[in-house]
This record gives C-alpha cells, sequence and structure tokens, in this order.
C-alpha cells in the first residue's frame, strides 16, 4: 500500500514540474530556423525513450569529452553499471552487483559479435575490442535481456555500435602522452571509393608505465601495452540491400604480481609472490548482410569467426576458435512489431596448464550453443499502451536446453512522459572454468596449540577447487518498474526500481580435508599420500588441503534504484547526473562453506555509486568538462593470506568508499586540429579501487594522472 | 522481512527523486537541437503542398523516437489551416494515415525499409540521418556550420506527389551527392 501511495507521489511531483516544450521557437519562420546557431552541447538523441527498460545511451561525444582512454572507464557514467580498475589494463566491470574480475552476467558485444569468452563466461577488459574513437555509440540496458541478446544477458547488455565508415572518411591522428608513463596513439585513414562503398582502417597503441603497488607504493608491474586494427567496408547494394565486413586483431601485453603478503616458507611448502608475464590477442572477421524482402520482412544475416589466445607464463595457454552465426528477422505488421532470430555459436578451446596449480579435466573441448526467439512489440493503444512479450529457447554442449522469457508494458499517458513495467528471466549457463578446471584458491595460516611436546604450530592451509563436472546454469527472474519524464525542453529524468530473484548462484561447498602429515590424524583428519604428491609436498609436512568444488549452492535477491538526469542549464553547459543503489541479500545457507561464501559475494560490491558530469563550452573553441564520480566501499576477500590467524577464517580487505574527479579542458585551434589536457583520478592520492578475485593479484595504486593529446584530421 | 526491504526501498525513491527535483524545472529557455528539429517538422508543414484537402495533418514519429516530447507543444495547433496530430507509428499500417513522417537516425538501419513502406504514398518524409536524401528519403535535417539546416529531393517529393514550394527550395541546402 505504501509503494502505491509514494508512486503516485512521485507521478504527481513529475506532472507539477511538466511544462510544454519549445514556445519560444513556435513562431519561427523556416527563414529563421535555418538562421539559428546551436550552440547545445547536446549533439544526438540521448535517451531510448521508447524502450520498456532500463536504459542509458553514451554518444561518441560523451566518450570524447570524458577523457577516458579505456572502454570500462567510460562505462562507469551509466548508471547501474559498476566499474573497478585493478591495474593498469584489468578492470571487474558488471551490472547491478556480482563484480568480479571474471563477472559473468554481463552481456557486451560490438557490433553484433559478443566478447563474451567462453572458456570462464566474462569480457577480459584488458584487452582493446575497438579503438575509443571509433564508437558511434554504446547501448546499456540494465536487467536481464536474455530473450534478445543470449542466454548470458543476466544483468545487463552493453552494445557497442561503431561508426559507419562514410563517416570516417579521410585522415586522421591523435597523439597523447602523460604521467605514469602514458603514451597513446590513434590513427585512421578511410576513402569513399563510390557512392555506395567505403572503407576504413584505424590503429590504436597505448602504452602505460607500472604502477604503484598500494601497500607498500614499491613499483608494481603491470606495465601495458594494447594494440588494435580495424577494419571496416560498407557496401550499399540498394533496394534495402547492404553488406558490410569487420576485419581486427587485437593484442595486450602486461603482468602481474600474484602476491603473498608475506612469503610463508615452512617444511616442504613455499608461497612465494610471482610475476607470470601475460599476452592476450584476439582477431576476428565479421560480416553481415541485411536485405529487405518484397514482403516487407527485414533480415540481417551476421557471420563471425574469432581466434583469441590466452597465454600467462607458467600457469595457462588457451587458443580458443569462436564461430556465431546470427540470422535475425523484423516484420512490422497492423499493430505488431515482431522480431525473431536465430543463432548458433561454436567454441573449441585447446588448453595446457601447469599442474597442479591450475588443471583442465579436458585438454580440449568444444561447447555449441544454439538459440532461438521470438519477439513482439504489440501496440494495444496508439501512442498510450504497448505491450511486449517474447521468448527464447536454447540449447547449450553442458547445460542442456533453457527457456528465457519477457513480458513488458510500457504506458505514456503523455508526450513528455513514460512508465513501464518488465518482468524477465534469464539463466547463466556454465562456463567451461567453472565446471572443468581445477586450481589452487587461496592460502591461510592456522595457529595451533599442539598439547604433546606443548607449543604452538603454524599450519598452512590450502584451498583447491576441484573440477566440479556438472554445473547447472544460475537462473534469474525479476520485475522492474521505471519511469522516464522529460521536465522541460532542457531537462530529462529517468528512474527506476528492480527487484530479482536469483537461485543456483555458483559457490564452493567444502568436499573434503587432508594433510600431509600423520599428526592431523589425531584431529581425524586422513593423510592422501598421492595428492600430497600431486602437489609436491613430501610426507612430514604440516600442510593441510581444504578441497572445495563448485556447486549452485546459493540463493539471492537483488534489489536497487537507478537514477539519471540529464540538465542543458544553458546552450553551451550540460549536467549530467546518474545515481545507482543496489543491494545484494543472499539466503542463508545451513552448510558452514556456502554461508561463507554468500557472505563474501554480498560483501564484495558497493552499495551507492554516482557521477556528476558537467560539459561546458566556453567558447566555440574551447570546451572545459568536468567529472566527479565516486562509489561507496566494499569488503573484499584476501586469497591468499599467510599472516597467522587462530581460525584461519576469511579476511577481508576494506575497499573504501571514494571520490574523484577527471577534468577535460580543449583548445579548438581550428576545425581539423584540437588539443586538449586531461586529468584522471584527480582526487585521492593514494586510493585503491578492487581486489582482485581467483588471483591474488597486488593491490595498486589509482593515482591522479595527466595526458596531453593532439587531434588532426587532413 | 519483504515489508522491511519495501520500506528501506520507498526510502532510496524518495531520496533518489528528490534528488532529481531539487532540479528547478523552470529552466526551459535553452534552445536544443531537438526543439530545433520539432520546429522544423512543424515549419514543413506549411511549405509542402499535399493533394487533397482535410482538417487534420498527421506527423507520425517512427520507431525509437525522441522528439515526441519538444512536439507537444505544437499538438492540436493548426498548421496551415489544419489541425496537427501527433502519432507514434511502427509498421506500414499505421503510416498510411500520415502526411508526415520522421525516421530518427537511430533507426537508421531500418531506413530502407521504412521508404519502401511509403513509396509513392503522398508522405513527406524526413529524417536526421546525414544520408537520407541519398538513401531516397524526402528531406533531411543535417548539421553544418553549427546551424541545423535541411536538405530537399525534389525527386522524392514529386514521386510521392507531393510539392514543395520554392520558397523553401530556396532555403534548402544543396544536395550532398546525387539522388538515386
Amino acid at each position: 500500500m505504501k509503494r502505491t501511495t509514494l508512486w503516485i507521489a512521485i507521478l504527481a511531483a513529475f506532472t507539477s514540474g511538466s511544462h510544454a516544450a519549445g514556445d519560444s521557437l513556435d513562431e519561427l519562420s523556416l527563414e529563421d530556423l535555418v538562421k539559428t546557431d546551436i550552440t547545445s552541447v547536446a549533439r544526438k538523441s540521448q535517451s531510448l525513450a521508447d524502450v520498456p527498460a532500463a536504459a542509458f545511451v553514451i554518444t561518441a561525444e560523451d566518450i570524447r569529452r570524458s577523457g577516458a582512454r579505456a572502454l570500462p572507464d567510460v562505462l562507469r557514467m551509466a548508471p547501474g553499471i559498476q566499474v573497478a580498475q585493478i591495474d593498469n589494463g584489468r578492470y571487474a566491470v558488471t551490472a547491478r552487483s556480482f563484480n568480479g574480475r571474471f563477472a559473468t552476467k554481463l552481456q557486451v558485444l560490438v557490433d553484433g559479435r559478443s566478447l563474451y569468452h567462453s572458456l570462464f563466461g566474462g569480457v577480459m577488459w584488458e584487452l582493446d575490442p575497438i579503438p575509443l574513437e571509433d564508437i558511434e555509440r554504446i547501448e546499456i540496458i540494465r536487467g536481464a535481456g536474455a530473450v534478445m541478446w543470449g542466454a548470458n544477458a543476466v544483468n545487463g547488455v552493453i552494445n557497442i555500435i561503431s561508426k559507419h565508415t562514410r563517416n570516417q572518411t579521410g585522415t586522421a591522428v591523435t597523439v597523447s602522452g602523460g604521467t605514469k608513463g602514458t603514451a597513446d596513439f590513434y590513427a585512421r585513414t578511410g576513402q569513399s571509393v563510390s557512392d555506395n562503398t567505403s572503407w576504413k582502417l584505424s590503429a590504436q597503441a597505448r602504452h602505460i608505465e607500472p604502477s604503484r603497488q598500494y601497500l607498500n607504493s614499491a613499483d608494481s608491474v603491470d606495465r601495458l601495452d594494447n594494440a588494435v586494427i580495424d577494419f571496416r567496408l560498407d557496401h550499399d547494394l540498394g533496394a534495402g540491400r547492404d553488406l558490410s565486413v569487420w576485419a581486427s586483431a587485437s593484442r595486450s601485453k602486461t603482468t602481474e604480481l600474484w602476491n603473498t603478503q608475506p612469503d610463508f616458507s615452512q617444511g616442504g611448502l613455499n608461497v612465494s609472490a610471482i610475476t607470470p608475464n601475460q599476452v592476450l590477442n584476439s582477431e576476428s572477421l565479421v560480416g553481415r548482410y541485411r536485405w529487405l524482402g518484397d514482403t516487407g520482412i527485414e533480415s540481417s544475416i551476421q557471420a563471425s569467426l574469432t581466434r583469441s589466445g590466452i597465454e600467462i607464463d607458467n600457469f595457462v595457454t588457451e587458443t580458443l576458435t569462436t564461430v556465431d552465426l546470427d540470422y535475425q528477422g523484423r516484420y512490422a505488421v497492423d499493430r505488431h512489431d515482431i522480431l525473431w532470430g536465430l543463432n548458433h555459436r561454436s567454441a573449441s578451446d585447446e588448453i595446457s596448464t601447469n599442474e597442479p596449480y591450475i588443471a583442465f579435466t579436458r585438454r580440449s573441448a568444444t561447447q555449441r550453443d544454439t538459440g532461438l526467439f521470438i519477439h513482439d512489440d504489440w501496440t494495444l493503444i496508439p501512442d498510450k499502451l504497448k505491450l511486449g512479450a517474447g521468448i527464447r529457447v536454447a540449447t547449450t554442449t553442458a547445460n542442456g536446453t533453457n527457456v528465457s522469457t519477457n513480458a513488458t508494458l510500457l504506458w505514456t499517458p503523455s508526450r513528455s512522459d513514460s512508465l513501464w513495467l518488465k518482468y524477465a528471466q534469464a539463466p547463466r549457463t556454465s562456463a567451461r572454468a567453472e565446471r572443468d578446471v581445477s586450481i589452487l584458491a587461496g592460502a591461510s595460516v592456522v595457529q595451533t596449540a599442539i598439547p604433546f611436546p606443548p607449543f604452538t604450530a603454524n599450519i598452512p592451509v590450502v584451498t583447491y577447487v576441484n573440477a566440479s563436472g556438472g554445473l547447472s546454469p544460475e537462473k534469474s527472474q525479476g520485475l522492474e518498474l521505471g519511469y522516464r519524464k522529460q521536465l522541460s525542453t532542457a531537462i530529462s529524468a529517468d528512474i527506476n526500481v528492480y527487484r530479482y530473484r536469483y537461485t543456483d548462484l555458483r559457490s564452493g561447498r567444502q568436499t573434503w580435508m587432508f594433510g600431509c602429515h600423520p599428526m592431523f590424524a589425531l584431529s581425524s583428519i586422513p593423510v592422501d599420500a598421492a595428492k600430497c604428491a600431486y602437489f609436491g609436498i613430501p610426507i612430514g609436512t604440516p600442510v593441510l588441503f581444504n578441497e572445495m568444488q563448485t556447486t549452485n549452492g546459493l540463493a539471492a535477491w537483488n534489489d536497487g534504484i537507478e537514477l539519471s538526469a540529464d540538465w542543458l542549464v544553458t546552450p553551451g553547459w550540460r549536467l549530467q547526473l546518474s545515481y545507482s543503489w543496489s543491494h545484494l541479500k543472499v539466503d542463508h545457507d545451513s552448510n558452514a562453506t556456502i554461508d561463507a561464501d554468500g557472505k563474501i559475494m554480498e560483501r564484495a560490491s558497493p552499495r551507492h555509486q554516482a557521477s556528476l558530469r558537467s560539459q561546458w563550452n566556453i567558447t566555440p573553441s574551447q570546451q572545459f568538462d568536468l567529472w566527479l564520480r565516486g562509489a561507496s566501499g566494499m569488503d573484499r576477500l584476501n586469497l591468499v593470506d599467510t599472516v597467522p590467524s587462530a581460525t584461519g577464517a576469511p579476511t577481508f580487505t576494506r575497499i573504501p568508499g571514494y571520490i574523484t574527479m577527471d577534468l577535460r579542458y580543449a583548445y579548438r585551434v581550428n576545425k581539423d586540429m584540437e588539443f586538449a589536457l586531461i586529468g584522471r583520478n584527480l582526487i585521492g592520492r593514494h586510493r585503491l579501487e578492487y581486489l582482485s578475485d581467483y588471483i591474488p593479484t597486488a593491490a595498486t595504486e589509482i593515482a591522479p594522472a595527466w595526458l596531453l593529446t593532439t587531434h588532426w584530421r587532413f | 522481512m519483504p515489508t522491511r526491504i519495501l520500506l528501506r526501498l520507498a526510502a532510496r525513491i524518495t531520496f533518489a527523486t528528490t534528488l532529481a527535483f531539487t532540479i528547478p524545472a523552470s529552466f526551459g529557455e535553452v534552445t536544443t537541437e531537438a526543439q530545433l528539429k520539432a520546429a522544423y517538422l512543424v515549419n514543413f508543414l506549411k511549405y509542402v503542398e499535399f493533394p487533397g484537402t482535410r482538417t487534420v495533418v498527421n506527423l507520425c514519429l517512427f520507431g525509437r523516437d525522441s522528439l515526441g516530447p519538444y512536439l507537444a507543444g505544437y499538438e492540436g495547433r493548426q498548421v496551415g489551416g489544419r489541425e496537427l496530430r501527433i502519432r507514434k507509428v511502427s509498421s506500414p499500417e499505421q503510416i498510411a494515415d500520415c502526411q508526415e513522417l520522421f525516421i530518427p537516425d537511430t533507426e537508421e538501419a531500418r531506413l530502407t525499409a521504412v521508404l519502401r513502406w511509403v513509396d509513392k504514398q503522398p508522405i513527406l518524409t524526413v529524417s536526421d540521418a546525414d544520408t537520407f536524401t541519398r538513401e531516397g528519403g524526402g528531406i533531411a535535417l543535417v548539421r553544418a556550420e553549427g546551424r541545423l539546416q535541411f536538405e530537399v529531393n525534389v525527386e522524392a517529393l514529386t514521386r510521392a506527389g507531393l510539392r514543395a514550394s520554392p520558397q523553401m527550395l530556396r532555403l534548402a541546402r544543396p544536395m550532398a551527392g546525387a539522388a538515386r
């Protein structure tokens, strides 16, 4: 009841603030209109006003004016998207909690090609998928989108749309250099060969010198060398047919410090820091053909081939070949707008690992996913009420057949406001790494009193996760309610609430414990000679192994609110605000290990997050942009904690909440040349944003940095 | 337990909306590009001659449109002696009754499909996609030299049985590239 009253109050507030748009322009003639200067900062439409979902658009202008150099940093402006930088190249990115370096619930597409790595079901953010300057816009849709975007679009979809080549003709070069040993380079050339054919070729390279470790300010090892080459060809065949081809190759080279804090050595066991080099590469070829049938059916078929590799010294080497085939059709008839599609993905990998640190059950495997969906947008009352419903049936090698559904209702009581309700469910199919990997997952040291002879022993406890074999898909379903309002010609606001239920969430479960010393038999812990030998530990070494297995053990509620507002204060000054609050509540479980996992998950994401961007055109040739952003604190699990403790219970590192600021001042010399001075992370000299999961990466400091960039076009 | 969550959610909503409404709604004087586009759409109706006589003129917005709020103020007004109505459309059947059809550039992928729906019907098509007139559309709104200008594809208008006034053609920007 209370909620209803509240919503009415909110609606009333919105309505009272509403007033008709466009009073001053009313009486202008065509002659006056062509003479009106546009000085406004907002170039393109920002909202997806007609979408019954929590949607946000980042334009090319927003990207440029953000000063960001890497894709994840750009995504920080969207409400509900949680971005945390781990080191120079690595990021944890998610939508609506469950963040992780290998976060699994976010689908990311570049021109329809999924960046989702089928090995672990996430995105390797250190690899630049596309030069930032080639992006036309990024459409972000939070919430379950499995019907349209596939079984793993659980918490959101990020759609990156690249610029059409006819808008990228000529040559452009951007060169940047700055503190922290930062050097960026971007070059592009493009041509319209004829009225219907154009192409572009671009290349981007980024280099950053190592950052400092958070704990001791010593240099870390995260020197980053990234490069990406991107080619696109567009050919218009007329009569509604067109052909596009993309070819891209990217590479990322960096090193990582796997920390132990402090090194631990006792008997036959040594736990010490290592610094493996990491090389990632990806090459892809994509072709898309769109045509218009005589009956009015719009069709598109896209095929892509991607080869990628992960190479981490003395740890894992993987190559993956992915083939994607995707057909989509659309037919708008009468009051229906019907969309359907069929897709097939086949991913074959080959993996070699350094045992016993990491092992895969199968050296090579092929995963196949096939999906079929249909969705209809049905206009119940023209201009007022629209009903949407869709279903996807998908079959995967690992998880059999899964069904996802959604239903939406979009009510537009007036031209300037819309209210939407959405129900959606989405499964997340298990990733190969979750089923097949066995890995050393952590270590702690327990202080134990030995009764005879009486002394205190430090017993290292190593956590080892065994391959689970089978794992069911994680399931989610939820409700969302949203409201959008154009308050005046210059102000718009968007607010939504959601509540999702997750079941069969992945968690760890203790399977058994063994030791490598006969004395543990006193506490009824057996000695497993074969396994101790596998780990290279001589019998007689006081080491305990805590064996775990991945299981579908957890269930949770995820609630949240997201808000964004856009205000053109003056023609040359625009403010954009976004705020999100999210709350993850994991169910209690009677199994202590599973329950502890739930607690770790709950504490691992920030509750509040906010961003305020100001874009100011001082003069037609000068811009000044400011971005204030922040997030509240969170607790991250210490994977390897070798400081002896009484219980060996998990310890956490508090990531404090933060507020920081980015600045950008740009001066346009003429229409072809621009200089910009960019400052990033200017508030907080010694700041930590994240602590890696799965891999005990040493925490690195996110420090202020300055960058000077020049852009030429000729 | 759920009640508590709901209450807490409610508190958050209140906080968030309060935040949104500390922004004064009276700041409405800024001319945005969207507003200009809306003004153009209304103005074109005065300068284009449609066959037949009617008392109502329908301005239709196709697909993921974002101009709706900016056109709301014009709804119901008399434009060239006819009452202006604004409608949202998404299928060929809904388009049949439109006099003017706006296709936003976010629907660029569907331009050709929509142009085929309106083929040879007396409908004035307008878009803010740069290449619209080259694709066979009627009028393109293009950003040039810091102003919003328009290109007219006379051939497309003639095919649709429409006539643009000489005054309008005089103000139009020369079309980039040849019409197909």
